[in-house]
């Protein structure tokens, strides 16, 4: 029995890790969005990379005006915390003729010539310098060049040690940079975008919704010729991509002069037959008999409409609003055709991220910010309607 | 006239209110004829720059309602329900047909973009009606034990939504918008078109009220189909106009060479002619140069393969076409199998009913509700070469398995996932497989829902074990799911275009090694302007996936007869 549990956790464990992996997978790329798009340009380029954004630290020391980056040093075999106060201090190598291997590093600036000796070195005749081991002078070889940072004792500015600026890890703080999206938001034009793609969004939900609830209840319930092979014809064009009528379509908006409008965004989408066809599998189970007492109450077909099916259809309305809203908030294609992406005023969200990606290609921290205005909404949406999304997905045909 | 009158007295009693509608009617239908035959006529005098398609489109619709007026006056005349349904249809699609062209003609359409620009400011005004509909809503829990304060609610709800409301409209400037809709009424069109809206609209209120109705002795089968057809009458006009009816000019503009500026010759079937022309030339010796046995005038190399020992070259007249074709189809076959694998999966693992699913399933879900460009940005990222994440963990991976075996067993790749020409695809694949995943779990995971649990307990109790229970349980039994699955995925992998389109510099690089097919055909119709060619790759295209759809569903048919 007890081997049996010991099987039963370890399956369920393996199972939980599994699971535990691919949402790691599916949200690890969303982290990164937030979390770069909080970051400093300057942060952003760093290897390896650092999920969290990170500022380094820096502190006023007395005797400099501004404040001085703080980095971790080794001194003397310790490591401690110095501030830079001078980035590059150009250095020699300096190694005694006969003991190559034992190499010391002095200041250009602070070490002379030997006077009038020289010897060879890698076959050339090069000067001597006069190199003060513990207090003992000797003379050397420069045997490289190389420039160093140096670091203070932020305590007492006069402690002083040299060291690879480079190899050297500033001492860092946790923060975030929110003002990259109103950079973002300001100077890229996103605000229009924003306010386009929501103005947009709305305007076609709330007419496909009226279009599909008309539409539905016609095929549903009212009897009229040719009924069932227009809901044929409709459901045949469902399967129909869309670029077939991508050209025919940009004409007839160019016939129109909706070419660069937001009108163009909107008209062409509030009528569909996936809509109607959702509508209609929902009405089609609300039960006859309400509807025939209604009828022999004198009521017309839109009362009906209005006080019996709709608020029936609740869960039906906000499946097909939820999945209307992300088809236009989330619709790159037609926008890229029939806006011109010069055209901030009449932007929508994706074409201006599509353009940002372009124009700000080296600051990743400006180009996700933009990425993150467009994804947020929906995801944020989806969060407190999540039951709606799954539905608007498994509505599409799968329980047939 | 006045026979008119007696002779329709004759078939049913009738007033003289009435009456006297349907002698308007009559009339109406009579001066319309008129109107419409002469405007069909002017339309072919004036020297207007209209196309010449578009005339005959405008001839054929005013020819046909002259017809149908002419048809309703006699219907009317004899008290025929037909008439009625004649008169209305003619009056409503009138009626239709001059109050959007007034919307149209009065920069009603275009004026959306001034309520782009303002939606701003109205957006907190939206925010308070929202708020009263919270109100409302919270005020209907009342409803039940306490009418009186659900009856306040309701009030403040209203209150507020009518005040947010307005506040919106004039926040978003519906004054100036009024005023310049006044201001367009200055020239000819508007007013007319503002006139014959009135005109078409009272006479189908005319035709539509109770008396006339049972003047004309509708019978309530006949007002149940004017009722359905008025119903999807704004679903249907829309969805010929936006839909229907560019579906049946794409057909056409394929056999032309339109290029969207109005200029279209009928070139029969030129354009696939082009598409699908490719030569197949043998070569002497292996490394011969094409130009030397193919006519390069016409041809472009396309691809070289050797066939028992001898070496043949292809040529295609449209090179671009069969590359992105191509790279379309290795799209589909890693994309697909990269989605729908992992998909099944999850899903099973999800339908076993351990606490905590429900959240697991929410996580997958969320790439899906994520626009695609902002992915392909995010994307981008992980996927840059020297501080990029992907070859971060690669790099990681090598170093550990290195370590732990203590010698150089693994090679660092250091993939440059958006630069090499053998990766970008691949790239562009593993993006979209992330994307679909969790959308595709979903489907699988309602399929495995539906399947009754008395299968698995009979499967128990014969002794099958986890493995043989999905494989002769699930799988046949999830079939259905699989092939709605595996369908939509592959329709929409073959119309890939947003991820390429912002993901891959330039679009379709590096070089034509993430070229797809839509990819292909927008740099046609609408960078070379070539759109009547546009339109026969769209049907090249469409005709794939259609021919891809139907094997896919045979196949699942001949598996079920097998079971």
């Amino acid at each position: 029995m007890s081997t049996y549990r010991i099987g039963i956790f370890l399956r369920n464990l393996l199972l939980y890790i599994t699971l535990t992996f691919f949402a790691f997978v599916m949200l690890f790329p969303f982290l990164v969005m937030v979390f770069t798009s909080l970051k400093e340009a300057n942060d952003t380029y760093r290897f390896p990379p650092k999920l969290l954004p990170r500022a380094p630290i820096t502190m006023a020391v007395e005797g400099f005006e501004e404040e001085l980056p703080l980095y971790y040093v080794d001194n003397e075999g310790v490591q401690d915390k110095f501030v830079l106060i001078e980035k590059t201090v150009k250095v020699g190598e300096y190694a005694a003729a006969n003991q190559l291997d034992t190499t010391y590093i002095r200041e250009l600036d602070l070490v002379t010539e030997t006077a009038g000796k020289t010897v060879i070195y890698e076959g050339e005749e090069v000067p001597l310098y006069d190199i003060t081991v513990n207090g003992e002078t000797i003379p050397m070889v420069r045997i490289a060049r190389t420039a160093l940072g140096r670091f203070a004792d932020p305590n007492d500015p006069s402690k002083t040690l040299l060291q690879n600026l480079r190899d050297s890890e500033p001492v860092e703080k946790l923060t975030w940079h929110p003002e990259n999206y109103k950079e973002v938001i300001n100077l890229h034009g996103m605000d229009r975008a924003l306010t386009n793609t929501a103005l947009i969004t709305i305007l076609v939900v709330l007419g496909q919704l009226v279009t599909s609830v008309l539409g539905g209840y016609a095929f549903a319930r009212l009897n009229f010729p040719g009924r069932d092979s227009l809901f044929v014809i409709y459901l045949g064009t469902i399967m129909i991509p869309f670029v077939v009528v991508i050209t025919p379509l940009y004409q007839l908006m160019i016939m129109l002069g909706w070419v660069d409008r937001l009108a163009a965004l909107i008209m062409p989408w509030i009528f569909t037959a996936y809509g109607t066809f959702l509508m209609r599998q929902f009405f089609i189970t609300i039960p006859k008999e309400i509807e025939e007492a209604a009828i022999l109450d004198g009521a017309s077909r839109l009362q009906i409409l209005w006080t019996i099916f709709l608020p029936a259809s609740a869960p039906a309305l906000a499946t097909l609003s939820t999945f209307t809203f992300l088809y236009a908030w989330n619709s790159f294609f037609w926008p890229l055709v029939v806006i011109n992406t010069g055209n901030e005023s009449n932007r929508v969200l994706t074409l201006a991220v599509s353009v940002l990606g372009g124009r700000a290609a080296d600051a990743p921290n400006l180009v996700l910010a933009g990425a993150a205005i467009a994804i947020l909404p929906p995801v944020i949406i989806y969060i407190f309607g999540q039951r709606f999304f799954v539905e608007s997905s498994t509505s599409s045909g799968v329980k047939g | 006239m006045t026979s008119n009158s007696t002779h329709s007295q004759d078939i049913s009693p009738t007033d003289t209110k009435t009456k006297l509608t349907l002698t308007i009617l009559s009339v109406w239908h009579i001066i319309f004829t008129v109107g419409a035959l002469t405007g069909a006529l002017l339309l072919w005098q004036g020297t207007t720059e209209t196309a010449d398609w578009l005339k005959i489109i405008f001839s054929i619709f005013l020819v046909l309602g002259a017809i149908f007026s002419v048809l309703a006056v006699f219907s009317i005349r004899q008290r025929k329900h037909r008439g009625r349904a004649i008169s209305l249809a003619v009056n409503y699609l009138g009626f239709l047909a001059s109050f959007f062209g007034l919307l149209h003609v009065t920069g009603f359409f275009t004026g959306i973009d001034s309520l782009g620009e303002n939606f701003s400011k109205g957006l907190p005004y939206m925010g308070l009606a929202f708020v009263g509909y919270l109100i409302g809503s919270v005020g209907d829990r009342y409803q039940d034990n306490r009418p009186s304060i659900a009856q306040k609610f309701r009030k403040t709800a209203q209150v507020l939504g009518a005040l947010g409301g307005i506040l919106f409209l004039f926040a978003v400037g519906i004054i100036p918008g009024i005023l310049s809709f006044i201001s367009e009424f200055t020239s000819l069109p508007p007013i007319l078109l503002l006139l014959s809206t009135i005109i078409f609209g009272v006479m189908v209120w005319l035709m539509w009220r109770e008396p006339t109705r049972i003047a004309m002795n509708t019978r309530s089968k006949d007002q149940l189909m004017m009722e359905g057809y008025l119903f999807l009458s704004p679903n249907l006009i829309g969805f010929l106009f936006f839909f229907a009816g560019p579906l049946l000019f794409s057909l056409y503009s394929s056999f032309t060479d339109s290029d969207a500026f109005g200029n279209a010759n009928w070139i029969g079937l030129e354009n696939y002619q082009e598409i699908f022309n490719i030569t197949i030339e043998p070569l002497e010796y292996i490394d011969q140069l094409a130009k030397e046995v193919i006519n390069i005038e016409v041809y472009d190399e396309l691809y070289r393969f050797n066939i028992f020992g001898k070496h043949y070259v292809i040529g295609a007249e449209d090179q671009l076409f069969w590359i992105s074709l191509g790279n379309t189809i290795k799209f589909v076959l890693l994309a697909v199998p990269m989605s729908v694998i992992p998909a099944l999966l999850l899903a099973s693992v999800l339908n076993s009913k351990l606490p905590g699913m429900k959240v697991f399933r929410a996580i997958y879900f969320v790439p899906s509700v994520a626009a695609v460009v902002g992915v392909a940005m995010i994307w981008r990222w992980l996927y840059n070469s020297t501080v990029g994440y992907l070859n971060y963990f690669i790099t990681g991976f090598v170093e550990f398995v290195n370590s732990t075996a203590g010698s150089q067993l693994l090679t660092d790749p250091q993939v440059g996932w958006t630069s090499d020409t053998q990766v970008a695809l691949i790239s562009v694949a593993i993006m979209a497989a992330w994307q679909w995943t969790g959308f595709n779990t979903v489907l699988f995971l309602a399929g495995l829902q539906n399947i009754p649990g008395v299968l698995y307990e009979a499967a128990t109790v014969d002794g099958a074990n986890p493995w043989q229970q999905f494989w002769n349980v699930t799988l046949p039994m999830l079939a259905p799911t699989t092939f709605f699955v595996l369908t939509t995925t592959t329709i929409n992998a073959m119309q890939i275009f947003d991820q390429v389109f912002v993901f891959t510099r330039p679009p379709g690089g590096p070089g034509t090694s993430t070229t797809t097919i839509v990819l292909y055909l927008y740099k046609q119709g609408f960078q070379n302007f070539r759109q009547g060619y546009a339109s026969a790759l769209a049907w090249v295209l469409f005709l794939l996936i259609f021919g891809l759809t139907l094997a896919q569903y045979m196949r699942q048919r001949a598996g079920d007869e097998a079971i």
